[in-house]
């Protein structure tokens, strides 16, 4: 048949021996590979081979742009790199790279899916200067908004966590800056499921919270730094008051006579002394507006998510344990605050 | 502690698309989840507003998806949302140039989606997306902006006209379009405007203003945008129109009868609900009136205006920058308006001058403006010289016999509009063009001949004249038309009714036989007694001056294609004279009655809707016949065939010059021959066929063919078999076998 005859054919074409010429290149022997590939750019993968070992600054500035790395590990060994080139440099010296340069890559890392990754990054904030992070507020709060409403409920906790240092490291100016007060009050309220009666209450579906580890834990956590929180915002304003005092006696304030108010007449010593203006920015609506004095904050409270902050510390304490305890603290600075608010407006 | 109650999402993983699905079945519940998400997004777009142009990949990604969401469900909470399509504007509006092109798609989807919603108005949404489709140098963005605008507008149009909308919409595109008529801006809305009037959704005459001003603009591409839509909008919005009337027809029988056999599913009976439904809209469709759709030319306020203006700016200005074909398309549309709207252009004819010599590109179409332009009420003087012009530069035995052709229909066609504009003598100089030897010329020129038979008869020579023609000349019916003489309306096809009737009167009496017609006792019967009558007189009368006008005209006319061609002239004179005698009775039945009779049945009638019925079905029958090519069918060709709002194109005006010798070249010819015909290659048998269509149908095959196709390989193993079969199965073979002997092989010889 045809066929079969062409595949004979085709069949001993395999086993015939090539024949070697004079100047010609010898055959490719049958387990060729072809290696060879096009490529638009090469990246040649190796280190810089310079004999001197990089400076430590060099060093830092290489880790911080390793932060955005899409391997997990790799960002979190550049962080832990960067805590410890941080708490271990020399008193007082300044920082490798400005706080300002460091900040806008760590930032995203709030919401960062590794648990490492987040952990490590809770341990270079907390080794920043504090001094430094006041003026950066504003950058930071959005992105802890957004972590403490995340879907996933790890990354919810840890945003707490940064919340938390953050009120310990600038208190004042985390409750004052543009929308740090009611938007900040909000995710608290969502974190906790307290906006509504209903889903105040224990019975409710609190598909919001759990699913991370221990049951009660996140939700204590949360408490407690909205006790925190509270207390920066509107808590013990006797403390505040006292300090002004002893800074009245030692400051500008403790002039004499003719001299009246004269810290208001002084250059600031903040650094954003006018940005209550809006000079630059978009036009504020009513929850990204700054409340600077506690009056202006307790106002806001009391309008707002007083019932539903009562209501939901309420029901905290009535489910006991260690939630109710919790929910003491928070409670106590509740406390403290009206009584200090209707005592000011009586 | 009490034992909590296990949320839904604690127990699944948590995504995006998950709670979205979850908030669809139950907003209430999740609203505590749908806030977070909400404040999720409000933190990102914080973040993103901060600084749009340096946004990590990562929060690109996690706001676009939480855009998608909200948007999604924003429907379930619209107090929470009440901002959101505001600040998807406003992202939107003021960082459009930056964004990230995935995100810009779905932020405009989004919005899109909120429209569908009705958490926004129509207006808000076009008002948001017009100005960024004008400025965006993105083309994706632009394409996605254009395709979304015109699907709201479709779709806010759709059930009932949002005429607030429109107007608004209307407006923009106004304003667009006449604010800045140098930038090429003004390009999108006339892209709009003709894709909304092919779809029928604006047809009125807000929008024909705004590409009136669009061709009044500065800019060529503007310009030409505006005229190419009066010129073809119309045209484009019939073919769309045919296109959805014929779209699938959804058999409902079929769609039934699978319902049953197959399984029955929830899509499945949905699809049938569905196809039931379409039916159902198209027969009411069908049954509804048609809707009244005036052309952009019959909308226009101010015609003269308008086509002054028109002629003024870009032909008549030598500043105007157009290119020749672009001057052509705007002196289309100038003459178009002069010949539909008769306006009056002076200064147009004398335009037409200079360009009329053959050695002028594109001359057809300037021939074609020309015939465009002329209509009754143009001064014959004006027209005189231009005729002059054309019969001079064209015409002539030296001229290639293409140009002749050329001008001879160019001036057919002036003349087809202003007769008086044409001289004796030159009418009488280019009608002898018909026995030139080129075949192109000798139909252009018969035109012109057939039309002055019709119109002016007088200013033939008298054997040029034809039968029909010296009757009507005889009988004082064929005028010449006075310059501005109106005809009296009558209803179009009136007389092929009257025709009918007398026809169907005949019938009747030949039935009954003649006595029988006294039975009827109508006035009507009388009436027609009394004409038939009379015609009788008249008959014995005229025919023997009847048949001396046959006699001339017969030999001159040999050469027209009219059926008394068929008639061999060689015939003996008085036999001629004899079948005249027959025939014009039947000529007087028509013709000559004809004229009483129309205002009879228009004055002394009133028409019943049978009547009406008929009259429709005989002027469709009439408007066939004339399409048909053959015995009557091309003598009125110029009048007749074509609408008075159809324009006349550079092709009319060449005419049959394809079939002038020596200019087709071979592959041209055989083209020319082969058309219409069937293609010879495939010719097969006749089994051949039907296989051929049963696999085009994708019919199954029979056993037996199945059986000759197989493997020969998988049939050896059975032939081999036949030494090991066992006696009984030998026997049945051998019956099997005898008994198909008898019956004369596999397939039978019976049946």
């Amino acid at each position: 048949m045809g066929s079969s005859a062409k595949k004979k054919k085709e069949k001993q074409k395999d086993f015939t021996k090539a024949k070697l010429k004079v100047g010609k290149a010898k055959g490719k022997p049958e387990n060729f590979t072809d290696t060879s590939f096009k490529s638009k750019g090469i990246v040649l993968n190796q280190q810089s081979l310079t004999l001197s070992a990089p400076t430590s600054s060099t060093q830092f500035t290489h880790h911080v742009s390793l932060l955005s790395s899409k391997s997990d590990s790799q960002r979190r060994d550049s962080l832990a790199h960067l805590t410890t080139s941080i708490s271990s440099r020399p008193v007082n010296s300044p920082l490798p790279q400005p706080v300002s340069v460091i900040l806008p890559t760590l930032l995203p890392l709030i919401l960062d899916a590794n648990t490492g990754v987040r952990t490590q990054l809770l341990k270079l904030f907390r080794a920043l200067p504090p001094s430094d992070i006041q003026d950066h507020i504003s950058q930071l709060l959005p992105y802890i908004r957004a972590g403490m409403t995340h879907l996933a409920a790890d990354i919810r906790v840890s945003a707490v966590e940064v919340l938390s240092w953050l009120i310990d490291v600038a208190g004042a100016e985390v409750v004052s800056s543009a929308g740090g007060w009611i938007k900040t009050l909000n995710c608290f309220l969502s974190v906790l499921g307290w906006h509504t009666e209903e889903s105040a209450k224990w019975s409710a579906n609190r598909a919001s919270f759990g699913k991370s580890g221990a049951k009660g834990q996140p939700m204590m956590k949360v408490l407690t730094v909205l006790a925190e929180f509270l207390h920066a915002g509107i808590g013990a304003p006797a403390n505040e008051a006292q300090d002004g005092d002893m800074l009245d006696s030692g400051g500008v304030a403790g002039w004499e006579f003719p001299l009246c108010q004269t810290a208001v007449h002084m250059v600031p010593d903040t650094a954003a002394p006018y940005a209550y203006l809006n000079l630059f920015g978009q036009p504020r609506d009513e929850e990204g507006e700054m409340y600077e004095t506690w009056e202006d904050r307790y106002r806001v409270f009391a309008n707002r998510f007083l019932p539903a902050i009562q209501r939901g510390l309420e029901n905290a304490r009535q489910e006991g344990g260690e939630l109710g305890r919790a929910s003491s603290g928070a409670s106590k600075v509740l406390k403290e605050a009206v009584a200090y608010g209707t005592g000011i407006a009586v | 502690m009490v034992k909590r109650k296990l949320g839904a999402l604690e127990k699944v993983e948590a995504d995006l698309p998950n709670l979205q699905h979850k908030i669809r079945r139950d907003p209430k519940s999740y609203i505590e989840d749908f806030r977070a998400q909400h404040y999720q997004y409000e933190s990102h777009r914080e973040i993103f507003m901060a600084a749009p142009t340096s946004a990590t990949d990562t929060g690109i990604i996690s706001l676009r998806e939480l855009i998608d969401f909200v948007a999604h469900v924003a429907d379930c909470y619209p107090d929470i949302t009440k901002d959101f399509p505001q600040q998807l504007m406003d992202i939107l509006t003021q960082h459009h140039l930056v964004l990230e092109p995935e995100l810009r798609e779905k932020i405009v989807g989004s919005l899109v989606l909120l429209r569908k919603k009705e958490l926004l108005d129509s207006a808000t949404l076009l008002q948001t997306l017009f100005p960024i489709l004008i400025t965006t140098p993105s083309k994706t963005l632009r394409a996605l902006i254009f395709q979304k605008i015109l699907m709201d507008l479709r779709s806010s149009n759709a059930k009932t006209t949002n005429h607030k909308l429109n107007r608004t919409m209307q407006t923009v595109l106004f304003n667009l379009v006449t604010s800045d008529r140098v930038s090429s801006k003004g390009l999108w809305a006339i892209k709009l405007i003709r894709e909304l009037w092919k779809r029928q959704i604006w047809s009125d005459a807000k929008t024909v203003e705004v590409m009136k001003e669009a061709s009044l603009s500065e800019n060529e591409k503007v310009i030409i945008g505006g005229v190419r839509f009066f010129l073809g909008g119309d045209q484009e919005r019939e073919e769309m129109e045919d296109e959805s009337s014929d779209e699938e027809a959804i058999d409902l029988g079929k769609v039934k009868h699978q319902v049953g056999i197959n399984k029955k599913t929830r899509k499945k009976s949905r699809a049938v609900e569905k196809a039931k439904a379409t039916v159902k809209r198209r027969e009411r469709k069908k049954n509804q009136p048609h809707p009244l759709n005036f052309s952009a030319l019959h909308l226009l306020h101010d015609p003269q205006g308008f086509a002054e203006a028109l002629f003024s700016k870009h032909l008549q200005n030598s500043k105007s920058k157009l290119n020749l074909e672009q001057k052509l398309q705007v002196l289309q549309l100038v003459t178009r308006l002069v010949g539909l709207h008769k306006l009056h252009i002076m200064q147009l004819y004398s335009y037409f001058q200079k360009y009329l010599t053959p050695r002028q590109p594109s001359v057809t179409s300037f021939l074609a403006s020309l015939a465009q332009a002329s209509h009754d009420l143009v001064p014959p003087d004006v027209l005189e010289p231009l005729i002059q012009k054309i019969a001079n530069e064209f015409v002539s035995e030296a001229s290639a016999s293409l140009v002749a052709t050329a001008g001879l229909n160019a001036i057919r066609e002036i003349c087809a509009r202003q007769p008086l504009a044409m001289d004796e003598t030159l009418l009488q100089d280019l009608v002898m063009y018909r026995k030139s030897k080129d075949k192109g010329v000798v139909m252009a020129a018969r035109g012109l001949l057939s039309l002055y038979r019709d119109l002016n008869p007088e200013m033939l020579k008298r054997r040029d004249r034809g039968k029909d023609a010296s009757i009507g000349l005889r009988s004082g019916e064929k005028k010449e038309k006075r310059f501005g003489e109106e005809e009296a309306g009558g209803i179009e096809g009136l007389d092929l009714l009257e025709q009918w009737k007398e026809e169907e009167r005949k019938k009747k009496r030949a039935e009954k036989g003649l006595p029988s017609d006294a039975e009827d006792g109508e006035e009507e019967d009388e009436d027609d007694w009394d004409a038939w009558n009379v015609e009788d007189d008249e008959d014995s009368d005229d025919s023997g001056g009847w048949i001396d006008v046959q006699s001339d005209a017969e030999i001159d006319l040999s050469d027209s294609d009219d059926e008394k061609d068929a008639r061999p002239s060689k015939k003996a004179k008085q036999d001629a004279n004899d079948e005249e005698n027959v025939k014009s009775d039947d000529t007087k039945d028509t013709t000559e009655a004809q004229k009483p009779s129309i205002a009879n049945i228009a004055t002394t009638r009133i028409l019943t809707p049978a009547d009406l019925a008929k009259l429709q079905e005989l002027r469709t029958q009439a408007a066939v016949d004339a399409l048909v090519p053959g015995a009557k069918g091309r003598r009125g060709q110029t009048n007749v065939s074509r609408h008075k709002d159809d324009p006349l194109t550079a092709e009319e005006i060449e005419g049959l010059a394809y079939l002038s010798a020596g200019k087709a070249t071979r592959e041209e010819r055989i083209a020319h021959a082969k058309e219409g015909k069937t293609d010879r290659a495939d010719h097969k048998s006749v089994t051949a066929k039907r296989k051929e269509r049963k696999i085009e149908q994708g019919k199954s095959t029979t056993n037996k063919e199945k059986a000759r196709r197989k493997n020969i390989f998988m049939t050896l193993g059975k032939a081999r078999n036949k030494g090991k079969r066992s006696l009984v199965e030998t026997r049945n073979v051998l019956k099997a076998h005898q008994e198909r002997q008898k019956r004369g092989g596999r397939r039978g010889n019976v049946g």
